[in-house]
């Protein structure tokens, strides 16, 4: 239906003009240009990988030098920012940009130097505070911790466990004349400095070592109390490279989008030469070849040979790979995400987007099925939408899926007459004395589960038999009129013969509380279903030659009409997730009237509905999206698509900050 | 004796809120614990992990569902005292059953799926759509659960016992 019309396109051209025509190529961004599968006698392909992987470093380098300006000047992002899209840019500035981009590069190398700079201070800032630590139990000490001693003397500084007094250890020391100084004392540990004569080294330190004495940690030349004003003076010279390092990035990040520039223009290059990669050359021509979407394929064409290259279009033929672009209008494109996710249409298969598109917003709508949650999905994806013209493609496709799935919860919800849950009525009760109602356009499932599961049962047979549907038109354009008949026609005779068949039965009319059909639907129906499983079993092996085999796998295509019931079945989620929106809100909106009225009533409503209701449309919002999927993936597509197609992957601008705007 | 269907049906609505609630909570706290490793290598991918690791927090939501419904139908919360026979009081007990059953164990399954996804999530984010999907099949089963409690705790209500 809406799968894009592929043409094959063969371009030749001078090698001289190769830049120039693929930069044509992939400013217009509409050829998928075919990895290199044979090599044609006469041609050759070009190896660019050296190139390809200078701008690589390059890149590098660029994005190296974005992640630490993030770091150290994180950019200041408004919440719904993602919202905005890429800055735009013209081509002539682009053009300008590459013309001097050895610059950034110069930018990209100051802004590294610059972090690298305050990384070695902020290193050399630990190591001196370190230090400063370990000398701070020696500060009063005026003698180098290293000093061997005088011509006369030896001294020792060090540590001994425990704490200790001058007289004490000087006594413990006799006979051994010494002089002990205690520097400070710590928790465990006493600093002393030991003098002694030189000849009673040796016993001093003999004497000294069976008490646990230790040398410092830290040793140095200069004595501990200048070494610390020193480090003072280190630290204050650290500190201002700091600070300048820290004006320099704040000053770069200044240029951060000439950063992102080059980044963005560096990734062109390089996908640029990836595609150089898959031309076959000569030594003066060069040969590409490729899918264009047939609409844009003779404007191309003529551009091409406008800039000196000759191009030629074809049909693709039968066993070509052709890849699959979808179009669709501005009420079915949005959900061509959700597909994307499941996979692409193959060959012969039809694009479902249309058809989903519908079944999309009706599920979800019953899903959800709160009017206000529906109308703030509605205003929140509208407001953004008007606001923000310069979108991203994907994003603004969600944002208009989830705008038309609020409107159907919007519809759904005042079907069911629930708008935050009952709040209405239960708002009116506790504060105005008198309860209002906003009564249901149609019922309230809770007051009526019965009706409403066999309602989500009624849509899950339209989805089913639509999907059925789909598959018979699909075989029936492929001209292949029997299958249609037999995996189709008889599973419509089997399975619409026994719904009818159960309609009319007594069993059914009591549990659903309903009249039963006329008896004769239940004849028919009988017949019609009996007709179809015959012919399920007589053809559901077909492919096999040997009989017995062909009864055997007929016989187990028909056991599928248990699939049939457990797909009809999953469509009772539907109430389900529609019962738990509702009721959910119902407690919020009970628990919030707990108080009951007066002004502290009223602020206590209003912080447990704004949490509550919050929370619930989070919750639900997520719960309806994903079985939605479900439904689409598991019930819908299970019955006709089997989506093994490859999407169309344009050789283009894939830039990350910048978009390149077209000049015409 | 004339209180004992009183309690039969509160313990039905605890069991709910307590199994499923226990479910979630393991399975939520699995997911919660994958994603943090992921969150560590690549902090971007928060978003997308989140919704993973809410995936097994569902059970618990039918669980109090369930359970809410239950104590305003015998009266415990919305006032207005409902005579609960003991035949009734078990009746309510059977019907908050299978919420609290399957509810406990699909949270936790959903989880070891949720935390399988959360890999494929580190390795291909932009496989998002699957990874959804996968884990919450296993929620199918906990849905079901929750219809036949909702449909039981309804349809009790009027019943003469």
């Amino acid at each position: 239906m809406a799968i894009v019309q592929m043409q094959r396109i063969r371009v030749c051209g001078l090698r001289r003009q190769r830049k120039h025509i693929l930069e044509l190529l992939q400013r217009r961004g509409v050829v998928e240009i075919d990895e290199p599968d044979r090599e044609e006698e006469g041609f050759e392909s070009v190896d660019m990988s050296s190139q390809r992987s200078a701008l690589e470093k390059e890149l590098r380098l660029a994005q190296e030098a974005l992640q630490l300006l993030q770091e150290a000047v994180p950019e200041k992002k408004p919440l719904l920012s993602p919202l905005a899209g890429r800055k735009q840019l013209t081509e002539q500035e682009l053009i300008d940009f590459r013309a001097q981009s050895a610059k950034t590069v110069a930018l990209a190398k100051r802004v590294l130097a610059a972090a690298r700079e305050r990384e070695e201070v902020r290193t050399a800032l630990i190591r001196l505070e370190t230090e400063e630590e370990a000398l701070a139990p020696w500060a009063a000490l005026d003698v180098p911790l290293r000093s061997r001693g005088t011509r006369t003397t030896a001294v020792f500084a060090g540590t001994l466990p425990g704490s200790w007094t001058q007289a004490a250890l000087e006594g413990r020391a006799e006979p051994l004349p010494i002089s002990a100084e205690i520097v400070s004392e710590g928790q465990d540990l006493t600093c002393v400095f030991v003098v002694c004569l030189k000849k009673d080294r040796e016993e001093t330190e003999r004497f000294l070592r069976s008490l646990g004495f230790a040398a410092p940690a830290a040793a140095g030349k200069t004595p501990p109390s200048e070494r610390r004003k020193a480090i003072a003076q280190e630290r204050a010279a650290l500190g201002e490279r700091e600070e300048k390092a820290k004006a320099e990035l704040e000053a770069l990040a200044e240029q951060r989008g000439e950063l992102q520039l080059l980044a963005d223009s560096l990734t062109m290059r390089i996908e640029k030469y990836h595609m150089i990669d898959r031309l076959q050359q000569t030594k003066h021509t060069f040969l590409l070849a490729g899918y264009v979407p047939a609409a844009a394929g003779p404007e191309l064409a003529r551009e091409l040979e406008e800039n000196g290259a000759a191009a030629e279009l074809s049909a693709p033929s039968a066993d070509d790979d052709v890849p699959v672009l979808l179009k669709n209008n501005k009420f079915t494109e949005p959900v061509e995400g959700v597909l994307e996710s499941y996979s692409m249409p193959g060959k012969g298969e039809i694009d479902p987007t249309p058809v989903m598109a519908v079944f999309y917003y009706v599920l979800f709508g019953m899903m959800l099925s709160d009017a206000a949650y529906g109308l703030i999905m509605v205003i929140a994806c509208g407001l953004c939408l008007l606001k923000f013209k310069n979108m991203e493609p994907g994003m603004r496709k969600s944002l208009r899926m989830f705008f038309f799935c609020g409107i159907s919860t919007t519809f759904w919800g005042f079907l069911y007459g629930s708008f935050f849950g009952d709040v209405v009525s239960a708002f009116s009760k506790t504060f105005l004395g008198q309860e209002v109602v906003l009564a249901p356009l149609w019922f309230a499932p809770v007051d009526d589960p019965m009706r409403m599961l066999l309602f989500s049962m009624l849509v899950g047979i339209i989805q089913i038999f639509t999907g059925l549907a789909l598959c018979a038109y699909q075989l029936l354009r492929q001209k292949r009129v029997k299958d249609a008949v037999y995996d189709v026609a008889f599973w419509y005779l089997l399975v619409g013969g026994l719904i009818f068949a159960l309609l009319s039965s007594d069993m059914f009319a009591q549990i659903a509380d309903m009249d039963k059909l006329p008896a004769v639907f239940g004849t028919v129906g009988g017949a019609c279903a009996a007709v179809g499983a015959v012919g399920i079993l007589l053809t559901g092996g077909r492919e096999s030659r040997s009989p017995v085999k062909r009864l055997l796998k007929g016989a187990y295509a028909l056991y599928n009409v248990t699939g049939y019931l457990g797909d009809i079945l999953s469509y009772s989620r539907l109430l389900a997730l529609g019962l738990a929106t509702g009721v959910i809100a119902e407690v919020i909106n009970s628990m919030a009237v707990m108080i009951g009225g007066g002004v502290v009533g009223f602020i206590a409503f209003l912080l447990i509905f704004l949490v509550g209701h919050t929370v619930n449309i989070g919750i639900n919002l997520l719960g309806a999206y994903v079985h939605t999927n479900r439904l689409q993936f598991v019930e819908f597509f299970g019955k006709f698509y089997s989506g093994d197609g490859r999407k169309f992957t344009p050789f283009a601008d894939h830039t990350k900050y910048f978009k390149i705007r077209e000049e015409k | 004796m004339d209180q004992l269907g009183m309690a039969l049906a509160l313990l039905g609505a605890v069991l709910a809120a307590l199994l499923a609630g226990i479910g979630s909570a393991i399975g939520v706290g699995m997911a919660g614990q994958a994603a943090a490793g992921v969150v560590t290598e690549d902090p971007g991918k928060f978003s997308k992990l989140l919704i993973l690791q809410l995936l097994p927090g569902t059970q618990g939501i039918y669980g109090f569902l369930i359970a809410f419904l239950t104590l305003s139908q015998i009266g415990v919360i919305g006032g207005g005292s409902v005579e609960v026979s003991v035949t009734k009081g078990m009746l309510y007990l059977l019907a908050c059953l299978p919420i609290a059953f399957v509810g406990l164990w699909s949270a936790i399954r959903q989880a070891k799926a949720a935390v399988s996804c959360i890999g494929l999530i580190a390795k291909r984010p932009d496989q998002l759509g699957k990874a959804i999907i996968l884990p919450a099949m296993v929620e199918t089963y906990a849905i079901l659960a929750l219809l036949v409690s909702i449909l039981a705790v309804f349809g009790i209500t009027p019943l003469a016992l």
